[in-house]
């Protein structure tokens, strides 16, 4: 048996976390803003990673965004992926999650075949969970999303999902489409083997082709019709700075802890709700 | 980004937008566990109603499950109009491809598709609407938080196709950026329009039980292919004996406690209060350092305390859903960047293993002066 094939999703995203690159107003600016991985999709690629090393197989990596999203294919390859596709093309602009999940559908099929789909639950700069679920719809896959344990018994998928106030154990035939929780194994350090080997590489481009593929939506034969904008069922009209969530906090820093508390204690009120003896 | 797009001619005929305006009812999609309704469907009952109301459209609701009991006359007296019940063994755990078979094949058989379609932001209204979203390629917008019907007239030059002014566009409002922003997500010109709204935004209408409404079966036909996946176990640990949403004071303890011991503080700081209990993040729960029937937040209990004290929780959205209601938050983190401090009212910047004993020290020390000051008052 030569093992699964095992496809992962990843994302670029802005990091929300450094001030670099984020407008007044609170929007980001995505040339200026500091890159990085979907934290979700960290998640997925060690279910994906570690799919691989326990049942055999290859990993494969698909991302769509601007060409600076080699960097995360990079960082992939990094971890232990074996391959990277990077779906980058202008048209793709202003792709609501509908045309998002089209356009990966089409990469997929060019990728070729698969076992499992593994995709991170959401990102953090969309936050809407959907473009696995319509991918898997695409494809006619059944879906395991929220899963946060997985495993392969006789070619079967056992996975653990979370649910409503609990969790839930199924079980499914492959294919299938999974998205990971992030309450599922956190990503593992990279090997300074594979690090250094993907230095190495990075050095010599005509190779490193051979690993990462850059495409486009001609080459798999995409209707651009229903990519970008045009594909795009919903638009974002507009959009409306939201003031500090719950009013604004006041601080207590850098004092003792015995000063904080006491300031704590005079200006909340929380003495009303002491035991009274 | 769009203005990487080149804007084309515009076309020598404007777009016929009337095919655009659906006369469509609002449709909610139903959500309930062991014949519960979920809050979330009385709550899209609510603001269902108010978009139907509106357009002067009906509100309609489908309710897919087995052996549901009252459900479907529950939902006419929170506003429903027309519920429309798919009972099928199969159906009694929600599965995805079943469901999505029940509801493709529900809204194709309408004579009218919804304007409207609304689920909830739920593990399972998150896992469903999508597929349906992409099974019929409208738009889908997801975690709404607020939600309207009026005109809106669409201009852009980027798609000339879809110039014209809608009559009744679902304006659907949510979250973005990490809570910064609120957008404004709008899609006209595809049908059904369709949402997801999180949990304890919208407000559901008071129950009337003279309301009178219509009940009616729709047939289940599942295909071979819509059973691939097996629920092979479904654990929901209803809470039992803890009263987390009646208490005034709710001490919670996050990752940053580091240990499991650190629960003890938490125990200790809690007993300073009357009537308080204690709550967890769900990382603490996952990692075993107390049960989950503390757990608060979106896959745990949704709870409003006078006062809330969330000790080393870095405040993600998940456990935000579950404790903004709060009157008062006091937040403990040593990250003076943590996520906390932009909701909380009170942040202290510190270690709790120096601040929790402190703050217990100092309440032991207040409430006796307290009951001095009280003896004293009386006189
Ligand atoms: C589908 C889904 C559902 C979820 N549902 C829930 C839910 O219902 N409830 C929930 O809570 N989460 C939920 N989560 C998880 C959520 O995303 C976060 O992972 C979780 O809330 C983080 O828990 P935490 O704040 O305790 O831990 P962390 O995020 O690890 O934060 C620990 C914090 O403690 C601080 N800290 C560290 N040491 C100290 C110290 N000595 N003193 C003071 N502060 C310190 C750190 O600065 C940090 O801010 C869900 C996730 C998913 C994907």
């Amino acid at each position: 048996m030569s093992g699964y094939n095992i496809f992962v999703l990843v994302k670029q995203v802005p990091d929300q976390g450094s001030k670099a690159g984020i407008n007044p107003d609170g929007t980001i600016d995505r040339a200026k803003a500091k890159r990085m991985l979907n934290p979700f999709d960290r998640y997925a690629l060690q279910a994906a990673l570690h799919t691989k090393k326990s049942y055999g197989g290859t990993v494969t990596a698909i991302s769509m965004g601007p060409p600076p999203a080699v960097e995360i294919l990079m960082e992939a390859l990094e971890h232990g992926v074996d391959r990277g596709f990077l779906l980058s093309d202008r048209r793709l602009a202003a792709s609501d999650t509908l045309a998002t999940a089209y356009a990966l559908y089409k990469t997929v099929l060019y990728a070729g075949k698969f076992d499992i789909i593994f995709c991170g639950l959401q990102t953090t700069d969309g936050d809407t969970a959907q473009v696995g679920p319509q991918l898997a719809e695409r494809l006619n896959l059944p879906q395991i999303t929220y899963c946060e344990d997985f495993a392969i018994e006789n070619g079967r998928v056992q996975a653990r999902r979370i649910i409503e106030g609990g969790i839930q154990r199924v079980s499914t035939g492959m294919p299938v489409l999974v998205t990971v929780a992030n309450s599922y194994h956190p990503l593992e350090y990279k090997s300074f083997r594979g690090a250094w080997r993907v230095q190495q590489l990075a050095r010599r481009q005509e190779e490193l082709k051979q690993y990462i593929q850059t495409i486009d939506l001609d080459l798999i034969g995409a209707d651009v019709e229903r990519c970008g904008l045009k594909g795009s069922p919903t638009i974002v009209a507009a959009t409306e700075k939201v003031g500090e969530i719950g009013g604004s906090c006041t601080m207590h820093e850098g004092h003792s802890p015995d000063e904080m508390v006491k300031e704590i204690i005079k200006s909340t009120g929380i003495r009303e709700y002491l035991v009274a003896k | 980004m769009s203005e990487e797009n080149t804007p084309q001619q515009t076309p020598e005929t404007v777009p016929d937008v009337s095919q655009f305006c659906p006369k469509g009812d609002v449709l909610v999609v139903a959500e309930h566990i062991l014949g519960e309704l979920q809050p979330v469907t009385l709550e899209l009952l609510g603001a269902g109603r108010i978009l139907a109301d509106k357009m002067e459209r009906k509100l309609i609701c489908i309710v897919m499950g087995h052996e549901i009991g009252d459900i479907p006359q529950k939902m006419i007296e929170y506003g429903a109009d027309k519920v429309y019940v798919a009972d099928h063994e199969a159906l009694k755990n929600y599965r995805t491809l079943p469901y999505r078979r029940v509801l493709v094949d529900f809204l194709e058989s309408l004579p009218e598709p919804p304007h409207t379609t609304l689920l909830g932001s739920t593990t399972t209204g998150r896992d469903l609407a999508p597929r349906i979203a992409a099974h019929f390629d409208t738009g889908l917008t997801a975690d709404c938080t607020e939600l309207d019907i009026g005109p809106y007239e669409h201009k852009s030059k980027v798609d000339p196709t879809k110039i014209g002014l809608y009559p009744n566009c679902l304006y659907a409002i949510r979250p973005s950026f990490g809570e910064s922003l609120k957008a404004r997500i709008l899609g006209p010109w595809k049908n059904p329009q369709m949402a997801t709204t999180r949990p304890g935004v919208m407000i559901p209408n008071k129950p009337d039980s003279n309301k009178k409404g219509e009940i009616v079966k729709v047939p289940v036909n599942l295909k071979e292919d819509d059973t691939r996946l097996v629920v092979e176990e479904t654990i929901r640990e209803m809470s039992k004996g803890i009263k987390l949403t009646e208490a005034d004071v709710i001490v919670a303890g996050g990752y940053g406690l580091g240990t499991v011991e650190g629960f003890e503080l938490v125990k200790k700081l809690a007993a300073c209060f009357e009537n308080s209990a204690i709550g967890a993040s769900r990382k603490v729960v996952d990692l075993g350092w107390i049960p989950y029937q503390h757990q608060i937040g979106q896959t745990g209990k949704t709870v409003r305390p006078k006062l809330y004290i969330a000790c080393g929780i870095s405040g993600a959205i998940q456990h935000r859903v579950g404790m903004s209601k709060s009157n008062i938050i006091i937040a403990i983190n040593k990250d003076p960047d943590a996520a906390i401090f932009k909701f909380a009212h009170h942040g202290i910047v510190g270690d709790c293993y120096q601040i929790i004993p402190e703050m217990i020290k100092q309440l032991q020390e207040n409430k006796v002066k307290r009951e001095v000051e009280a003896v004293v008052g009386t006189h």
